[in-house]
């Protein structure tokens, strides 16, 4: 998608070597601007999933205490002293390198580092983020200081569920997608499911753009859109019919009270009937 | 210094102005999109520096205004160019807002020395209620709010999570932190480790009613709000008059008096009229994607609505279906003769899993002490 504000941020992104922080409501790509540049760069993406609660333990290492228990076993049966037993299960082979550190030590070309989702994360992790993408340079006790050969090209996405920090802000360029118009959705629909009919496709991006005018308490993003018309294309649909919408309408509106509530529009024959 | 430098740190310093926050750095930034190449038309240059210079969608609409009329007019006169300065907005005239900028100044020589005030003000009752103002509160008691501000908090977020927490204590034994431990011991576990669910962390969001009828109680209500956001990390503040505004940030501040400072600068509609249904829905409008299923809502007003009670319901509606809790704080509910009875409130109660007074620190033991039920 050659929209040109994604463009101009990527390009300053990747020229300013700054972090971009995009925001946008749920299911309008933000994720997939991460996966574009990946490809773009012919380089590797490492997704870091943020989630309540994730700690820098899962973030960035552990030790594999599993296999550190096991080799310890094993030198025991052998009858091996313990005193050199420190410092090798504490070497890189029983180190689990998470994304962060995965990042870092990344061979070769830059890679893209994806952190989704960063306002599920708590404020604290969100601290130990801007440390970490501030220098590219962890410190794991037992073995030393690493630092990245080549910083890896930084994309956060956010939700919005929670205000990020100002010191996060103003860390990163900023990039805020909205819903795409009637145009850019129809042209994303006909990449992305081939199979619809041009007819189905423009009556399905003319319903899901009148539906997000609508007070709806949950609004169909683009990929509830591809869903649908994806679901479309395997009943074999030509037209929206008020029947096979009703059938469908559950790829679409995923909150139980918009259903309702576009159900009886169905009945009342306002829907699917009338132009985008 | 070149004229692209200079344009780009007029225009900084104008957005600024306009409240936006544009660090040095930012300024910097912009200078280097703006040379990196390739931004070579108009709507290029836009895009760059909405890029580097907003930091968040409310902010586009500012930037946008001020990039269209900073480069439809000529570059400034070389007499006004200069450094660039943070240029802070007039202090607001004291006048304007009374209340509040005599709320700053600490109260103690007018407290009489017999503690919290035991009677329960009623909304009749305003010229008693005046000698007890609760802006006679001295340190003591602002302690004590924030002692139970914390408890309340505590007992709103109380609830265990699905995550582990390690510990000396707890209900399963934590094999990882067990064998880590066992190292020193020549492998052998001596020391058991356990872990136990980790407590929930709540959102809170309070909506706190400034209107001219709250004008008794808000002071008490923002010191609440703040001891609040003192004391849990996920609280979001707002108030409200005729319009919403989020003071969350203009709360966060060491002193007290520094945030009452803050508000009094930034919050122009103090004690006018009440539109909770309008305000609710610009809340609903905008920042409904601070409400989730784990959040609780306190909204703290005494309901006297001027607008449509339709709205209010449905708005309220809204806010149920989103929220964990829906928590109605009413300052009026003090008074042993009080009903419920506006038609904003009957709209807005079917909505709502606790109603509770809140008018002095009676109230708000009893709150917590329901919180706990």
């Amino acid at each position: 998608m050659a929209d040109p504000a994604i463009a101009t941020s990527l390009h300053l992104a990747l020229e300013l070597r700054k972090p971009l922080l995009v925001e946008g409501h749920a299911g309008v790509g933000k994720t997939e601007i991460a996966k574009v540049l990946a490809r773009l760069l012919g380089t590797d993406l490492i997704r870091l999933q943020c989630y309540e609660g994730l700690d820098a333990s899962t973030a960035l290492y552990e030790w594999n205490y599993a296999r550190q228990l096991l080799h310890i076993r094993l030198q025991e049966r052998d009858g091996h002293a313990g005193g050199d037993a420190e410092a090798k299960i504490f070497s890189e082979p029983f180190l689990l390198k998470r994304p962060l550190l995965q990042a870092i030590v990344h061979e070769g070309q830059a890679p893209v580092l994806l952190v989704d989702e960063i306002d599920r994360s708590d404020e604290e992790f969100e601290a130990f983020l801007l440390e970490v993408l501030s220098d590219f340079q962890v410190t794991v006790p037992e073995i030393g200081t690493i630092s990245a050969r080549e910083r890896p090209h930084v994309i956060l996405t956010s939700n919005r569920s929670r205000e990020l920090s100002d010191a996060l802000r103003r860390r990163c360029l900023y990039l805020w997608i909205d819903y795409p118009s009637f145009e850019k959705e129809l042209s994303i629909v006909r990449r992305k499911v081939p199979g619809a009919s041009e007819d189905l496709t423009t009556q399905i991006v003319g319903l899901v753009q009148r539906l997000r005018r609508a007070k709806l308490a949950k609004v169909p993003g683009v990929s509830e859109t591809l869903d649908w018309a994806s679901a479309l294309v395997v009943l074999h649909a030509s037209q929206l019919s008020p029947e096979v919408v009703t059938e469908t309408l559950g790829c679409l509106v995923k909150d139980e009270a918009d259903l309702r509530k576009l159900r009886v529009e169905i009945e009342a024959g306002r829907l699917p009937a009338g132009g985008p | 210094m070149s004229d692209l430098v200079q344009r780009a740190v007029e225009l900084c310093r104008e957005l600024r102005n306009r409240g936006m926050t544009v660090t040095t750095a930012h300024a910097m930034d912009a200078v280097r999109a703006l040379r990196s190449g390739s931004i070579d038309s108009r709507q290029r240059t836009y895009l760059a520096l909405r890029c580097v210079l907003v930091g968040r969608p409310e902010e586009e609409e500012i930037f946008e205004e001020v990039f269209t009329a900073f480069f439809a007019k000529p570059p400034e006169e070389s007499g006004h160019r200069g450094p660039v300065r943070v240029r802070r907005l007039p202090r607001q005239q004291a006048e304007s807002t009374p209340a509040l900028s005599s709320w700053g100044s600490s109260a103690e020589e007018e407290r009489d020395g017999e503690g919290e005030p035991e009677e329960v003000p009623a909304a009749s009752d305003r010229a008693a209620l005046a000698k007890k103002d609760f802006s006679t509160f001295g340190a003591e008691e602002l302690a004590e709010i924030q002692r139970l501000a914390r408890r309340i908090a505590r007992r709103l977020a109380a609830r265990p999570s699905r995550r582990w927490k390690s510990g000396r204590r707890g209900p399963r034994v934590d094999l990882r932190r067990t064998i880590r431990r066992s190292l020193s011991n020549a492998a052998e576990p001596l020391e058991l480790r356990f872990r136990r669910r980790k407590p929930r962390k709540t959102r809170i969001v309070a909506i706190c009613d400034v209107s001219g009828s709250m004008d008794l109680y808000s002071r008490f209500l923002l010191q609440f709000l703040y001891a609040l956001q003192g004391t849990v990390a996920r609280v979001e503040s707002f108030v409200f008059s005729t319009e919403l505004r989020r003071v969350t940030e203009l709360l966060r501040q060491p002193e007290y008096a520094e945030a009452l400072q803050g508000l009094s600068e930034e919050v122009h509609d103090w004690s006018g009229g009440t539109r909770i249904g309008e305000c609710l829905a610009a809340f609903n409008r905008d920042w409904l994607h601070l409400v989730d299923r784990r959040t609780v809502l306190v909204i703290l007003s005494d309901g006297w609505d001027t607008g449509d009670p339709a709205l209010l319901g449905a708005e309220m509606e809204v806010l149920r279906r989103r929220s964990r809790r829906l928590i109605w704080l009413n300052p009026l509910l003090g008074s042993p003769d009080y009903e419920p009875l506006t038609q904003g409130m009957q709209a807005a109660l079917p909505h709502v899993s606790v109603f509770a007074p809140a008018h002095n620190l009676v109230a708000l033991r009893a709150l917590e002490r329901h919180l706990l039920a």
